[in-house]
């Protein structure tokens, strides 16, 4: 305790100290009650104010022998502070004998509310009867402030919390939007539904990497005349918007240039013909990999005629279980060269033969990370091996 | 993750970039941009060495394209050298045997 300084020293139990106390305190408690830093009053039980201390007074900017036998406690609250003394506190404090802490609002006489903390208690005479309340008033005012301030800052954190979850629902409902607009482009580079073709069954797996990734691919089967029709599938460079652009070009300009030509190689070079003009010497050489063919049912079987552009193999799955590649090499992609060669091979489709066509999404589609991971076409060939001979709809590689 | 890692060295034949990792979707544009930094005379060849690829998908072909389609502006030539066996089996499949100089790496 030595090394304390020298008020603390003064407030040790030396002799010394009792004599500063004396000099320091409050030696009437009249002289307390007066001025404790609380408000004090009683009054009868009526309510009519019997006494009340100077501190209170000064609180509400009242005289003395205005309020003592003159007011009640009542009419020292606001409207709303009477209402809640008359049907809460008063009641309570009745059938308790006393309250603690009661938030109240007070009217000064400027008229100025005063914020308090009211306790009551109930004196009681030696038969035990009321004879008259005692109450003690604490100003409020910071505390209410301090209570008005958290407040103040749990709305404002609760409403930066809404304004957050409203900014989420907005990024999620246009992201949605964007999808479904997508989407809907994305079918207007594709068939709805395949059309019938006599004798035969068609079908077609569409599947993109990503609902924001449009795919390249593009294909479409249709009749030439009364005894032949035509397909073809296709692959451009690149995704998304610009990809698409280009898909939608290539198929119109297939699909017009096929309706003209007895052979499959032809509408291929009409494409690479609109693609060179389109995309040439632009810096960002636009190219595609397809495949048209030409389809002649007749004899018991059909004739199937298949030019190459750039596109990998085609699949035939014979009735009796085996498998084989259509493909003939020298094809060049379609949109690289003016003098473009596209090669075509033929073959013909027994019943129960199946002929299936791929893009290289499907030879290129990952199944982990690193290239010894492609699915390739070898995987392909044994998946179709293994399957051979299946309908058309039950083809659709995993 | 795969990575595609281009870097460029000069001969007196002409500018030579080595090409090390993935050909992909996510990587072609970073061969794209530096094949557009580049500026060729009249005569000289452009050699891209594929020694290091180990993955090349239609954007990487677009981007190899896209890069011959630089050089003939310049009036220069290129040649793919060190291909990888199934790139090279691709590139002929889809006719850029015709388009491009290939050759093929040392077995």
């Amino acid at each position: 305790m030595s090394g304390e300084s020298e008020p603390f020293r003064a407030a040790g139990n030396g002799p010394d100290t009792k004599a500063t106390f004396t000099a320091l305190l409050e030696n009437s408690a009249e002289e307390l009650y007066e001025s404790a830093p609380c408000g004090y009053l009683s009054t009868l039980m009526d309510g009519t104010i019997a006494k009340v201390n100077a501190t209170l007074l000064s609180w509400l900017g009242l005289e003395r022998d205005d309020v003592v036998g003159r007011m009640r406690f009542s009419d020292l609250l606001t409207m709303g502070g009477r209402i809640y003394h008359e049907t809460h506190f008063a009641p309570l404090l009745r059938m308790q004998g006393e309250l603690r802490g009661i938030a109240l609002e007070m009217r000064a006489f400027d008229g100025n509310r005063l914020p308090v903390l009211v306790s009551s208690v109930i004196k009681h005479g030696d038969g035990g009867e009321p004879l008259l309340i005692r109450t003690t008033v604490f100003d409020a005012t910071d505390r209410r402030s301090y209570e008005e301030e958290l407040l103040r800052r749990r709305r404002e954190a609760e409403r930066a919390r809404t304004e957050a979850e409203q900014a989420r629902q907005q990024a999620e409902a246009e992201r949605a939007r964007l999808r479904e607009v997508l989407t809907t482009l994305q079918r207007a580079l594709l068939p709805d539904t395949l059309p019938e073709v006599p004798g035969m069954e068609a079908a077609a797996y569409y599947h993109t990497a990503s609902p924001f990734r449009l795919g390249g691919d593009f294909y479409d089967l249709f009749s030439l005349d009364d005894t032949r029709w035509a397909f073809f599938l296709g692959d451009v460079s690149g995704k998304g918007p610009e990809a698409a652009t280009l898909t939608s070009q290539a198929r119109y300009a297939l699909r017009a240039a096929g309706l003209h030509s007895p052979d499959p190689a032809t509408p291929l070079a009409t494409l690479n013909t609109v693609l060179l003009e389109r995309y040439a010497d632009n810096g960002d050489p636009r190219y595609c990999t397809a495949l048209f063919g030409i389809l002649e049912p007749g004899g018991g079987g059909v004739r199937v005629r298949l030019a190459f552009g750039g596109h990998p193999p085609a699949l035939v799955l014979r009735a009796d279980g085996t498998c084989e590649q259509l493909f003939t090499p020298g094809g060049m992609l379609v949109g690289v060269l003016p003098s473009a060669h596209f090669a075509t091979v033929e073959t013909t489709l027994a019943p129960g033969d199946t002929l299936l066509l791929y893009t290289d999404g499907l030879t290129e589609a990952r199944t982990g990370s690193g290239a010894e991971t492609m699915y390739g076409e070898e995987g392909l060939l044994s998946f179709a091996s293994e399957h051979a001979p299946p309908p058309p709809t039950a083809s659709s590689a995993p | 993750m795969n990575t595609l890692n281009v870097t460029c060295r000069d001969t007196t034949a002409g500018p030579v970039l080595d090409v090390t990792g993935s050909l992909d979707y996510n990587h072609s544009a970073s061969l794209r941009q530096e094949v557009r930094l580049l500026s060729l005379d009249p005569g000289q060849c452009l050699v891209i060495d594929l020694a290091g690829l180990d993955f090349c998908d239609s954007s990487g072909i677009s981007a190899l394209l896209a890069a011959r389609q630089h050089v003939l502006a310049a009036g220069a030539d290129i040649v793919l050298d060190s291909v990888p066996a199934n790139t090279m089996r691709i590139m002929t499949m889809v006719g850029l045997h015709k388009v491009f100089t290939l050759r093929p790496a040392a077995s």
